[in-house]
C-alpha cells in the first residue's frame, strides 16, 4: 500500500464507524422509546396494533430527530460555530 | 475491508498526515454534535410527544414543541456555564 491508499483506508474506516455508531444510539433510542409507549402491557405476541403503532413511532422519533438536528445546527451557525 | 497495522500508517506522507488529522478533527466535532443531536431527542421526545401515536409524522404542535424544548436547553446549558463563571468570580 502506498500513501495514498493508507490515507483513503483509514478515511474509509473512520466513516463507517462513524455511521455506524450514529445507528446504533439511534436504534436504541427507538426501541426504549417507541417500546415504551406502543407496547405498555406485553402479552404473548406483538398484536398487529402494536406493529403499527411501532412503525409509526420510529418515523416519527426520526422525524423528531431531523427536526432536532435542523433548529441545533441552525443555532450553531447563528451564534458562529463555536 | 484490509485492516490496517502499524507498519502501513508508517507509509503515510507529510501531506497525507495533515489530510488525515483535519479530517479526523472535522469528523470529532461532527461526531460531538450527532451526540448532542441523540441525547436532546431522547429528552424533548419525552416531553412532546405525550399522547398516543396516531400518525409517522410529527404534526405542527409537535415540530414546534421540539424545536423549542432544543433550543430551551441549549439556553438552559448557556446559563449553568454564565452562572458557573459568575461563582468563580464572585
Amino acid at each position: 500500500m502506498d500513501s495514498e491508499s493508507v490515507k483513503a483506508e483509514v478515511i474509509k474506516q473512520v466513516q463507517t464507524q462513524y455511521a455506524m455508531n450514529n445507528a446504533r444510539e439511534l436504534i436504541e433510542k427507538i426501541n426504549e422509546h417507541c417500546f415504551q409507549k406502543c407496547v405498555p402491557k406485553p402479552g404473548s405476541s406483538l398484536s398487529s396494533g402494536e406493529q403499527a403503532c411501532f412503525t409509526q413511532c420510529m418515523e416519527k422519533y426520526m422525524s423528531a430527530w431531523n427536526q432536532v438536528s435542523t433548529t441545533y445546527i441552525t443555532r450553531l451557525r447563528r451564534e458562529g460555530g463555536q | 475491508m484490509d485492516a490496517l497495522n502499524d507498519h502501513d500508517l508508517e507509509k503515510l506522507n507529510d501531506k497525507d498526515k495533515a489530510e488525515l488529522r483535519s479530517f479526523l478533527n472535522n469528523e470529532s466535532q461532527k461526531a460531538r454534535v450527532q451526540s448532542t443531536v441523540h441525547s436532546l431527542t431522547d429528552m424533548c421526545f419525552t416531553k412532546c410527544i405525550t399522547g398516543n401515536i396516531k400518525q409517522g409524522k410529527l404534526d405542527k404542535t409537535e415540530e414546534g414543541c421540539m424545536a423549542n424544548c432544543a433550543e430551551r436547553f441549549l439556553d438552559i446549558s448557556g446559563l449553568t456555564m454564565k452562572h458557573l463563571q459568575n461563582l468563580r468570580q464572585g
